[in-house]
């Protein structure tokens, strides 16, 4: 009851800034435009009633299906008041969003996270580089349309006695993937297809 | 420790120590807090009347600066206000003053005609091993 009280205040207060929330008793989920998401996180760090002063982390989701393909989610914690809130946002390839790093400093690993693992772009970020993947390394990995093994493969070079990496080479043989099981299985029933 | 507790009696109000790193003790907590939120009430003029913004903050101030000029022991606003030490209600009252000129510019509450925010009420019971958080 709490939440859906806080809820209401909240949108009352910022209508502007939210197109959508979900509730339960355990997550609360704010949804926003991308353009107005640092008004909001600011909003949340500075106002009595909110007071999240720990940004826990950023992450990316990515659904190709959708036109603004890669959802960025930001959670939130208010030490003060015990609670915690999801702040979600969507955006294409091609957008920027503004960078949250003046309002929580932590903010400058994830995004340069979300930005190598994604591609989402972080626009007035101090150091927007790679993090976790190697130098020189293409694409984004954790994109559905990154292929599983990825473009190169790495290993060391004994008579150069260094590392390198060639382009990726699939040594093994076709195999055809037969699903079918040999054991007798028990069929879904009906009802929870439905579901 | 023999002086302190000679002084005890006579230092009975005064605060020795927050208890959190970084937030020293404000001696004189309560005029800085009636300092602080004369400001916050000025500072939000320029902000429409209408603004549900607004109406939040002057009701949180106003509520705090009059238990602010009633009480004059510290911890007498600390119990009634109910919002963490002195020292914290201080810092909440500068976060928020660095939010309303922001807010002011920003103009959170103007929303489009017929602009509605979809609201999702999940009243499912929460497993077991889920930690609640409130």
């Amino acid at each position: 009851m709490d939440n859906q009280l806080f809820f209401k205040s909240l949108i009352a207060t910022l209508p502007k800034w939210i197109h959508k929330c979900q509730t339960s008793k355990h997550e609360n989920i704010l949804y926003t435009n991308p353009n107005s998401l640092f008004q909001l996180l600011y909003f949340l760090k500075y106002h009595t009633n909110t007071r999240f002063k720990v940004l826990i982390d950023i992450c990316g989701v990515d659904y190709p299906s959708r036109k603004r393909r890669f959802e960025v989610v930001y959670n939130l914690l208010s030490i003060d008041y015990n609670t915690r809130i999801r702040i979600l946002t969507s955006v294409d390839e091609i957008t920027p969003i503004c960078s949250v790093v003046s309002i929580f400093p932590s903010a400058g690993w994830w995004e340069r996270e979300t930005w190598d693992m994604f591609g989402v772009y972080f626009s007035n970020h101090p150091d927007l580089r790679r993090i976790l993947t190697d130098y020189g390394f293409e694409g984004h990995p954790l994109r559905k349309d990154f292929p599983l093994s990825g473009y190169v493969e790495v290993r060391y070079d004994d008579s150069e006695k260094r590392v390198v990496s060639e382009p990726i080479e699939m040594t093994q043989e076709f195999r055809y993937f037969d699903f079918a099981s040999p054991w007798e299985q028990m069929s879904r029933s009906d009802e929870s297809n439905q579901k | 420790m023999f002086l302190r507790r000679i002084a005890g009696p006579l230092l009975g109000g005064v605060k020795e120590t927050t208890g959190i790193v970084g937030l020293p003790v404000v001696p004189n907590a309560r005029e800085v807090l009636i300092g602080l939120y004369r400001k916050t009430l000025d500072a939000v003029q320029p902000i429409p009347e209408s603004a549900q913004y607004r109406k939040t903050v002057e009701e949180i101030t106003q509520h705090r600066l009059a238990i602010c000029n009633e009480e004059e022991d510290w911890k007498e606003i600390e119990k009634r206000v109910g919002n963490g030490q002195v020292e914290q209600l201080i810092q909440q009252a500068k976060d928020e003053l660095t939010l309303i000129p922001k807010m002011a510019e920003w103009k959170p509450w103007e929303a489009p005609e017929g602009y509605k925010v979809q609201i999702m009420i999940e009243e499912n019971d929460v497993p077991s091993h889920v930690p609640l958080h409130r």
